[in-house]
């Protein structure tokens, strides 16, 4: 009955839209762009301040390598964010995938090929078993992957048994995954490589638009036909291939096995996906939006600590920017709700 | 009731407007102590915004209240006035006890609350009306819906409120448990409380109410004792003349082949239902909300789910275990009433959600530039303005946005459409466009179901009606029957007004 008179949303229909719009225009290219224009400014502030060291090709090869982790694992969150679920156990998952790489190859003797294979698939198993968890359970994505990424924390210390293992005979072809090709590093060229298949994925799958759907209303995407449950386990099945991929890629880096390593990359991988998600395609985690964010934090980091900045800082960083991202794409969703109003 | 005291609720002149609109137009409204006032009017007539005025929600243009012969001032809500909505707001997890504590306030001692004084409180608030109390300890969601609303109603007065107002309190209550709250409320009314009873259930206020006032258009059009009313001549009230000569607008039906045949359907909660929909037919179903017509609907495309029975469209037969998905590739789809949680995807734009599904796409991947395309051309089929396919589907008004959804269900091949409340929240533009595209659908072949309470769209879309009531079809209009009028009559009353036509006997 109190829904009884809403035929005022008509009354206030939009004719004059493009009105609006065209006001707002300079408004929207720089949120669209906001990240492109945050990632040149950094670059021209801090190599401006640090004319010799900031741009250097160490240093960039180098942030790109280790970035190539980060930004792999902000994929990898990406993909169930975009449903709505959030992953929080890619951290644990990563250094579980980090030490076998090592571990297999150093005390198993397992080829490193093989391996690497084995741990992708154990990364699928390990998406399949947090989407059934989520979608099949109803458990809330939060709680059950905080729960199986501690389980896999406990698998990781066991398999090391708390030492850290070193890849004292890893083959050639294994350690000299980390160096440059033409100058670009390899674990660059694999990130470019599944940023592109993750586009199509997103842009041009009937299964990535079903995960917008899906995040967008879960019960509006059922009753259009969507398979609800089945897309929803896919994308932690896939943010599991992603995860385990970026600790083969870590291990290759590391070329060491410690269990401590991968939880401190949880919430750098958040706040590269949520505040790409503020640009690009303004509330919604998009690929392009992600990348720019996870190097614009990682040059960003780095010119601070070519000026002088205690190693400690990194934690303001992801932290705030974490907080800073999310009340960006509350604030944007929120003004975009109230221009479909008025 | 002809006491010396001021009228617990005096409005005087109540006018209120909506951009042009004028949504009460000098409504007057006395009620004394001890009195059950029934409040009716067809949807849209201005009952919701005489009681957001009354709560404080709305301020009036013109008028004024007062309470007990005291001026209303302030705008917010006066505690001498208690609103009962239909969501009841009972926290089902908590105890009786606590549900009345967080409205009255939780007894304390020495800062801590003092739970033998909580269970207290609940005995004796209900005690002060006459009414028995449930347990205190009693997890509120172990009620009975009689209670529950009972409980609700409790609540509400127990702040020594002079007036209750209670919005459709019986909508979701099986039969037996009507009869039961209306007890309750006749026991507080001897206890001196006045209430305000919306209903559309009209017998229920021949039962329960002393005097009535009826809304048409935001106007006060008639009010008096109950005795000088009976059922036909409130509805006359309420829907005017208007009706009156209006016969279905469709062209008499000629009796196809029977493209639907339902059998035996049971919907969760609801009675077996049997109906037979034909060739180029529109099919009305309507009822009181609460009384099953939805779940009927939502059964037969596999929302909900299916106890027992069977569906056949056009040679297909569905059991109770085929899901959504199977009933949509098969032709059979719903039109959920409340777009923006079950129809669209608030955010996504027209053309994703134009192109939701799995078959949008030719090979695997989708052509972005081809579905364009295509999303253009079915706007300016279904004449959604602006066309723009990349907008958002929120920014699109509320008629729009209904287009963007039939355009997604009727630019495929379908058998079955079912459509619930096709046209509510649109403009009436918007509302004589998607008529003319359910009735093309029709023509073309596809069975259409409209669900609907809007009673003057069903009559004017439909060429037939069924009438449900506590989830079985108990009646049915055609022809000259199938008027706003008749509908509103059959749809109300609580005993079977004609012979069931093809329904079996089963509500009570």
């Amino acid at each position: 009955m109190m829904a009884a008179t809403t035929q005022s949303d008509t009354a206030l229909a939009p004719p004059d839209a493009s009105k609006r719009e065209r006001g707002g225009l300079g408004g929207q290219l720089v949120q669209r762009l906001g990240l492109l224009l945050a990632f040149v400014v950094v670059l021209a502030v801090f190599t401006a301040l640090r004319p010799d060291s900031f741009l250097s090709t160490g240093n960039v090869q180098n942030l790109l390598t280790t970035q190539t982790v980060t930004l792999l694992l902000a994929f990898a969150v990406m993909v169930p964010l975009a449903t709505g679920e959030f992953d929080m156990s890619v951290g644990y998952h990563v250094g579980l995938a980090q030490v076998l790489i090592i571990g297999l190859q150093q005390n198993d003797h397992v080829n490193w090929i093989v391996a690497a294979a084995l741990i992708i698939v154990l990364g699928a198993v390990i998406g399949l078993f947090n989407g059934i968890l989520v979608a099949k359970f109803g458990i809330s994505s939060f709680i059950a992957t905080l729960g199986s990424g501690m389980l896999l924390f406990g698998v990781t210390n066991w398999f090391t048994g708390g030492q850290q293992i070193v890849g004292s005979n890893l083959p050639e072809v294994f350690t000299n995954i980390s160096s440059p090709v033409f100058g670009v590093p390899i674990p660059a060229l694999v990130a470019v490589v599944l940023a592109i298949v993750l586009y199509v994925y997103f842009e041009r799958t009937v299964a990535g638009r079903s995960l917008f759907f899906v995040g967008s209303s879960r019960r509006a995407a059922e009753l259009t036909g969507i398979n609800v449950r089945r897309t929803v386990i896919l994308a932690f099945v896939v943010s599991g291939v992603l995860t385990a991929v970026a600790g083969v890629l870590l291990g290759a880096i590391l070329l060491t096995g410690t269990a401590s390593v991968g939880p401190e990359y949880q919430l750098p991988a958040f706040a590269g996906a949520m505040l790409g998600a503020t640009s690009i395609k303004p509330g919604r985690v998009n690929v392009i939006g992600t990348l720019l964010a996870t190097l614009t934090l990682a040059f960003l980091f780095s010119g601070v600590q070519q000026i002088g900045a205690p190693f400690y800082v990194q934690y303001f960083f992801n932290g705030g920017i974490l907080i800073c991202a999310v009340g960006l794409s509350i604030f944007a969703a929120k003004r975009h709700r109230e221009r479909a109003r008025s | 009731m002809t006491s010396v005291r001021p009228p617990v609720l005096e409005a005087e002149g109540l006018t209120k407007r909506f951009g042009g609109q004028l949504a009460l137009d000098e409504v007057s409204i006395r009620i004394q102590a001890g009195e059950i006032r029934g409040l009716v009017g067809e949807n849209g007539a201005g009952k919701s915004t005489l009681i957001k005025v009354l709560a404080g929600m709305y301020r009036p243009d013109a008028g004024r209240i007062s309470v007990d012969g005291t001026p209303l001032t302030r705008t917010g809500p006066s505690p001498q006035l208690a609103f009962v909505h239909q969501d009841l707001g009972i926290a089902d997890e908590l105890t009786v006890a606590e549900n009345i504590a967080f409205t009255v306030g939780f007894p304390r001692r020495g800062g801590l609350i003092d739970w033998s004084q909580v269970w207290e409180l609940a005995s004796s608030t209900y005690a002060k009306m006459d009414l028995d109390p449930p347990p205190p300890k009693l997890p509120a969601g172990r009620l009975s819906a009689a209670d529950k609303a009972l409980l609700g109603i409790v609540r509400a007065i127990s702040r020594d409120a002079r007036l209750a107002v209670l919005d459709e309190p019986t909508a979701s209550l099986p039969a037996p448990e009507v009869a039961y709250l209306l007890a309750a409320l006749r026991k507080l009314r001897e206890s001196g409380t006045a209430i305000l009873y919306v209903t559309h259930r009209l017998p229920e206020l021949f039962a329960v109410a002393d005097s009535v006032t009826i809304l048409r258009s935001g106007r006060r059009v008639s009010d008096g004792p109950m005795s000088d009313y009976d059922v036909d001549s409130l509805v006359e009230h309420m829907l005017g003349r208007r009706t009156r000569e209006r016969i279905s607008a469709g062209t008499p039906p000629v009796p196809g082949r029977v493209v639907v045949t339902v059998e035996g359907l049971q919907p969760a909660g609801g009675q077996p239902v049997d109906f037979e929909i034909r060739h180029g037919e529109i099919l009305g179903l309507v009822g009181l909300r609460g009384a099953g017509q939805d779940q009927i609907g939502r059964a037969m495309t596999g929302a909900v789910p299916t106890l027992a029975g069977t569906l056949h469209v056009d040679g297909a037969g569905f059991r109770p275990s085929d899901d959504l998905r199977a009933r949509m590739a098969k032709g059979v789809v719903l039109l959920p009433a409340d777009r923006q949680r079950e129809s669209t995807g608030p955010g996504m734009s027209v053309q994703e959600n134009l192109f939701p599904g799995p078959r949008n796409r030719s090979g695997s991947l989708i052509n972005s530039s081809a579905e364009r395309t295509a999303a253009t051309a079915l706007l300016n089929r279904y004449d959604v303005r602006p066309r723009r396919p990349e907008m958002p589907i929120d920014q699109l008004s509320g008629g729009n946005q209904q287009k963007v959804c039939v355009a997604r269900l009727l630019s495929r091949p379908q058998k079955l459409v079912v459509l619930e409340e096709p046209t509510a929240g649109v403009d009436v533009g918007a509302k004589a466009d998607i008529h003319d595209l359910v009735r093309d659908a029709a023509a073309s072949g596809v069975a259409v179901l409209v669900v609907s309470s809007d009673l003057e769209e069903v009559a004017a879309l439909c060429t037939r009606a069924l009438i449900v009531r506590a989830g079985a079809v108990v009646d049915e209009a055609t022809g000259h029957d199938l008027t706003e009028e008749r509908l509103t009559v059959l749809a109300a009353s609580s005993a079977p007004a004609g012979p069931p036509n093809p329904a079996p006997e089963g509500q009570s």
